[in-house]
């Protein structure tokens, strides 16, 4: 893994967007994990919130960038799900923090270092959610390891194909 | 300390937002006395404006969407795709009139239950109104069996009112905005129905499963209970009308709960495709008499029952007359009386072989021809000689009528 110093990257390659794909990709995300499990059927084992937090959280590498982006998405989702607000917020929060901080010391522009950050994110995702629900909650919650990892690998590819497509909408000086 | 702010900043960002979504979270989770997988559903008004906020935001989108889909599919089937539309309508109408015969048959029965159930003080809600509403999103969690509809406080929706399909119950309105409502499924794990099993009579509580499949939970063992068994809506719980298809049984687990044994969770095979819903029925009033809208569909089955009783009458008769014409039930050279369907001394009806053309002793009834001063009986007296032992040389058989111009055999020595 390419590490190198946080400040120095930071002011080396500051990426930069136009404000519409700030508002319009959250928002493009969240209605389609909201619209998409309908044709679904059930098997909609993604996380389009996620991997949007996960990508900007790794290019923008301001960890209260991130943060609050995670802790924004995680609240939004959850207020659509009819469940108590914070779960998902609290998991979201914890991934858009470290995807930041992890950001000030890698290279970015690798994408087999994002798609393995990304893996290795949504998985820690799942793992916060379930402790949260059954540990802090106390309630009974059935849960599918196996499930979770699919949905991990489907975040990956979502990422395979989202992250470059997102690259190329970058303000480049 | 300035320093330390600034130096900790983003753990301190980090840390102040978790805690305030972990009081959060505390201040909206309340244990309810139904056990330890149930929360209160009652949102404050915090999270309520919370829940309105995102409504707000992705329900506009959805609305497009699913409206942009569904001018495509009324532009296809209404304008292109019309094969078959006729024999279809031809069938609809047919399934139309047998339903209203079913259904004119069905009331007799339906005032009869009324008028006892005036008698017992006891009475059944019917639905009374209900509004049709499209699905249009959904909660995007597989652990949240919540979707969206779109019609709203606008259309007099109200929390806890029951949404189902024809094919059976879909869950309830959870939260009510002004254009839009969220439904929660009954295969949520933190819905509730109480509903009963049709043959056994066992009542429960049905909530969903973390693989979203509808359990009764926390019944006692019963052997009876089997799969393929009906589940209807009990009605005790105030939302859902007594009555309702849920689905049927799929299989009986035991309760994971360490502390209950002897207690079983049983899986229901929901009756309403939960997974692919498009057009719900929110059931906004019910009253213990029909709607106009039913009266207006009982009074057309009534009269459309008047002619139909007529024609099956004109089938009976046409029946009854074809078998007064069927060979061998009725001879038209006996007077009715005597009729062997009506004759109570005759208790079986006796096949006669046909006339020989050449009796001998052993034709039928020959022996008596044969006997020296025996007359020529009539067949009833045949018959009843043939009928008493020993009257003839062969008495198990059947007697025939004598013809007299029958050239008789003298016996050989």
């Amino acid at each position: 893994m390419n590490t190198m110093s946080g400040d120095f990257r930071r002011d080396l390659e500051i990426r930069r967007y136009p404000i519409l794909v700030y508002a319009l990709t959250p928002l493009v995300a969240l209605v389609l994990q909201a619209w998409l499990p309908r044709f679904l059927a059930g098997y909609a084992w993604f996380d389009l919130p996620l991997v949007v937090t996960v990508y900007f959280a790794l290019v923008q590498r301001i960890p209260i960038q991130g943060t609050i982006m995670g802790a924004g998405m995680g609240l939004f989702e959850d207020a659509l799900t009819g469940h108590a607000i914070g779960v998902n917020g609290i998991a979201k929060t914890v991934v858009g923090f470290l995807a930041s901080s992890v950001g000030t010391r890698i290279d970015v522009d690798n994408h087999t270092i994002r798609l393995g950050l990304t893996f290795l994110l949504s998985l820690l995702s799942s793992a916060i959610y379930v402790a949260v629900y059954r540990m802090l909650l106390g309630l009974r919650l059935e849960w599918s390891w196996v499930i979770e990892l699919i949905k991990s690998v489907a975040n990956t590819l979502i990422a395979l194909v989202l992250f470059p497509a997102l690259d190329r909408l970058q303000i480049r000086d | 300390m300035e320093s330390f702010f600034i130096r900790y900043r983003n753990v301190l960002v980090l840390l102040t937002l978790l805690v305030v979504q972990i009081v959060g979270l505390a201040v909206q989770v309340r244990r309810t006395s139904a056990g330890s997988n149930s929360l209160d559903l009652q949102d404050g008004a915090g999270v309520r404006l919370i829940r309105l906020w995102a409504n707000a935001v992705v329900s506009p989108p959805e609305k497009l969407i699913h409206q942009a889909k569904l001018g495509a599919a009324t532009f296809w089937n209404q304008y292109i795709d019309l094969r078959h539309t006729q024999q279809d309508n031809q069938e609809l109408q047919k399934t139309i009139d047998r339903l209203r015969l079913e259904q004119a048959s069905l009331l007799e029965d339906a005032k009869q239950g009324q008028r006892l159930q005036a008698l017992l003080n006891f009475q059944e809600k019917y639905i009374y109104k209900t509004v049709a509403a499209q699905a249009i999103g959904s909660s995007g969690s597989d652990q949240s069996r919540v979707f969206t509809i779109d019609k709203g406080s606008n259309y007099g929706l109200k929390p806890d009112m029951a949404v189902i399909t024809p094919d059976g119950i879909i869950g309830k309105v959870r939260e009510v905005f002004p254009s839009t409502a969220q439904v929660l499924e009954i295969n949520d794990q933190s819905s509730g129905a109480g509903v009963i099993l049709e043959t056994t009579r066992i009542r429960g509580i049905l909530r969903g499963n973390a693989i979203g499949q509808p359990q009764i939970v926390g019944i006692l063992a019963d052997q009876r209970i089997q799969p393929g068994e009906k589940v209807l809506t009990a009605g005790g719980d105030l939302i859902f009308p007594r009555g309702l298809p849920v689905g049927v049984v799929e299989k009986i687990v035991r309760d994971p709960e360490p502390d209950r044994d002897g207690f079983i969770d049983v899986v229901i095979k929901p009756a309403a495709h939960l997974d692919r819903l498009d057009e719900v029925l929110v059931i906004t009033a019910t009253e213990a008499r029909f709607s106009e809208q039913q009266q207006q569909d009982l009074a057309t089955s009534e009269a459309l029952k008047g002619p139909e009783a007529a024609a099956i009458e004109e089938q009976k008769k046409a029946s009854a007359i074809m078998a007064e014409r069927l060979p061998g039930l009725i001879d038209p050279n006996l007077p009715p009386d005597q009729q062997p369907l009506l004759d109570s001394s005759n208790p079986s009806i006796v096949t006669r072989p046909p006339q020989a053309v050449h009796p001998d002793r052993f034709t039928p009834g020959g022996a008596n021809q044969a006997a020296p001063g025996s007359g020529s009986p009539t067949a009833p007296d045949a018959d009843k000689k043939a009928a008493t032992p020993g009257a003839t040389a062969n008495p198990a058989t059947p007697a025939t009528p004598q013809n007299p111009a029958t050239p008789r055999r003298k016996p050989q020595p």
